[in-house]
């Protein structure tokens, strides 16, 4: 898993309160039948994969102009709102189990493209090729992801204007997925490099799904561990998570080869309540995504809804050509994640710590611990950042399906459906109760990891007003970015 | 293996292969052979693409690809037989233009950007056929400007 070696919650997930869940394969045996075929995943791959290969095509022989080209409209309006604003809060990490970056990979790796191969490959019941390399140890976390994510939101003004810089990235990233594979074993792009990945792996954590043991005594007892060994019915878990020891979402990319290759049908999906169930950090690189995110949220919205023509030009750098410019937004952008943002946070976790007298709990534990308060909130303020985008440039959706490439054909007869923005006025309507449904979270998960680090309530009052405060300012800060 | 998963290994692997290989194909069947289709049999096709950046239109493929490494070529004049039925394929590759040809009152229409736009005419009047963007459109706006040579069907050069 990514943070194996990150250093440890004092708060095993376990302590915490476990809220209800619901099975849904008990519920529904048609679902768990359809995600033990051995089709299932590539079934729901191929579709993904031909759109992907149509944008890439679109990006290089479509139109220029990012409203009239597919690749633009369909993957940074419609498919990041529906990855950002239902997928990962409704389906974890879905996204994962239909994603085709990995899909060459996968293929070279297994040399199969649906059946399995049992066999011999070290750690695992299946054979494999390629070289079947250990992933370095230092770089079995997640660092890699946030700063291949900030540096693709730092030239994100060309990534969702210019189709060729689009298509240029998800070709480097094909590329770079495939390589890994022949050389690295199992999903090592996903679990480390993926910048796509990285964030899901924190946001899925709000997640109403998990993929679980349905009793973890039955893994502990089983013998062949075949859900992350593999087995002749199903491959090694490709994202190396075993299923005994798993309690939070991060590194499970929901593709059930478990499902398929546990002896003892021990494993379930289950609905939960959204943002109440993974709410412990366990590593430095995981609050650093959360930083960065959030921060993120807040620079987007600035630049994309805000009223700072300077800004917006700074940018902009491939219309305004203010190299300067854009050095001093991506410089300030950097620092505000990696640096002032967790600085702050910081600062409330030592004032927490003295405020609640907790001596106890190390300033790193309780760094930490209380750091899921930034993962709901910055998941709220991304979809309501993203909720305007789609309401105020969703009408090329249906004009850009009738004529993807700009070529003039009308497949659907909407090829000159006009842009029309959707109810604009009501946009900060929209956002506001979705911001402030972010602050309820973050407060209610740091009350919760809270009641199971201080049992004295006054203490544990004590400890949450500093970053409470802390929350409470981001909101604000929002707040006056979306309703002025 | 079973004989039935190994069917369905190949199965998967030609579906495969028939993407990669098919779409592209589909494409271009739909530009070289579908599209030609549409118009009436002998109809003359000109594609032309105006971009701001220089003022030009030009008859090359403004895609994706070139776009933003090479300068378009400004189309030179366009030779036409009179009688000859024009199909007209106009884009913009960066912002709102339009497309007029005065002598024969057609237009103007307004080409925005990323679109297609359709116009046709027949070349039944021999001589010079001034074009231009009708809207100032760019600071080259002024050079937004091509003709088409109609030369006259009893052989005569009507210019």
């Amino acid at each position: 898993m990514a943070t194996a070696n990150a250093s440890r919650a004092t708060v095993p997930v376990d302590l915490l309160e476990r809220p209800w869940r619901f099975d849904v394969f008990a519920r529904w045996p048609v679902l768990k039948q359809l995600v033990r075929l051995r089709s299932f995943q590539f079934l729901v791959i191929l579709p993904n994969l031909f759109m992907f290969y149509f944008f890439l095509i679109a990006a290089v022989y479509g139109t220029p102009v990012g409203n009239r080209n597919i690749i633009i409209v369909f993957v940074w309006i419609l498919w990041w709102f529906l990855l950002i604003a239902l997928l990962v809060p409704l389906a974890s990490r879905v996204w994962c189990t239909i994603c085709p970056l990995p899909f060459f990979g996968d293929w070279v790796q297994r040399r199969a493209v649906i059946r399995v191969r049992p066999g011999k490959s070290p750690g695992t019941e299946n054979q494999f090729f390629g070289l079947h390399k250990r992933w370095p140890k230092r770089l079995s976390n997640i660092w890699l992801q946030n700063f291949g994510f900030l540096l693709l939101a730092t030239f994100s003004a060309l990534l969702v204007t210019r189709p060729i810089v689009s298509a240029v990235v998800f070709g480097i990233l094909f590329a770079v997925a495939t390589g890994l594979a022949l050389v690295y074993r199992l999903r090592t792009f996903c679990n480390y490099v993926c910048p796509i990945s990285g964030f899901l792996s924190l946001y899925s954590m709000t997640s109403a799904i998990e993929l679980r043991s349905v009793d973890k005594n039955e893994c502990l007892k089983c013998k062949s561990k075949a859900c992350i060994r593999g087995s002749e019915k199903g491959w090694a878990c490709p994202w190396n998570v075993y299923m005994g020891k798993l309690d939070r979402n991060n590194y499970c990319g929901l593709c059930f080869e478990c499902v398929k290759s546990c002896p003892n049908d021990n494993i379930s999906l289950f609905v939960r309540p959204f943002a109440t169930s993974d709410v412990a950090m366990r590593g430095y690189d995981e609050v650093w995504k959360a930083s960065i995110m959030l921060v993120l949220a807040f620079t987007y919205s600035i630049v994309l809804l805000g009223p700072w023509g300077r800004l917006k030009d700074w940018a902009n750098v491939s219309e305004a050509r203010n190299w300067g410019g854009f050095a001093m937004f991506g410089g300030g952008q950097a620092l505000l994640a990696l640096v002032i943002f967790p600085a702050l946070y910081y600062v409330s976790i030592r004032l927490a710590k003295w405020y609640g007298r907790a001596d106890a709990v190390s300033t790193r534990d309780l760094f930490l611990q209380y750091a899921y308060m930034l993962v709901p909130m910055g998941l709220l303020a991304w979809i309501a950042f993203s909720v305007p985008l789609l309401m105020v440039n969703g009408s090329y959706i249906i004009s850009v399906a009738s004529d993807p490439m700009g070529w003039g054909m009308n497949l659907f007869g909407t090829a000159e459906f006009p842009w029309r923005p959707l109810w604009p006025e009501w946009v900060p309507f929209v956002q506001v109760p979705i911001l402030l449904t972010g602050f309820y979270y973050g407060v209610r998960s740091i009350n919760k990891v809270g009641t199971a680090l201080f049992p004295d309530r006054d203490q544990r009052f004590r400890t949450l007003v500093p970053p409470t405060a802390l929350l409470l300012g981001v909101t604000l800060v929002f707040l006056r970015l979306f309703i002025g | 293996m079973p004989e039935a998963m190994r069917r369905t290994e190949a199965a998967g692997v030609v579906a495969v292969i028939v993407m990669l290989v098919g779409l592209p194909l589909l494409l271009w069947w739909w530009r070289a052979v579908a599209l030609p289709h549409r118009y009436p049999t002998g109809s003359t096709i000109i594609a032309l693409t105006a971009v701001a950046d220089g003022g030009v239109w030009t008859q090359e493929e403004v895609i994706g690809l070139n776009y933003w490494r090479t300068a378009p070529t400004r189309t030179g004049d366009i030779p036409l037989a009179q009688g000859n039925h024009v199909v007209l394929r106009l884009r913009s590759a960066d912002l709102l233009h339009s497309f007029a040809i005065p002598i024969l009152r057609l237009g103007p229409v307004e080409v925005p950007a990323g679109h297609t736009v359709e116009m046709q005419f027949d070349a039944n009047r021999a001589g010079v056929l001034t074009f231009l963007c009708w809207q100032v459109c760019s600071p080259e706006h002024g050079s937004l400007r091509g003709r088409f040579l109609v030369k006259a069907a009893d052989g005569d050069a009507a210019w």
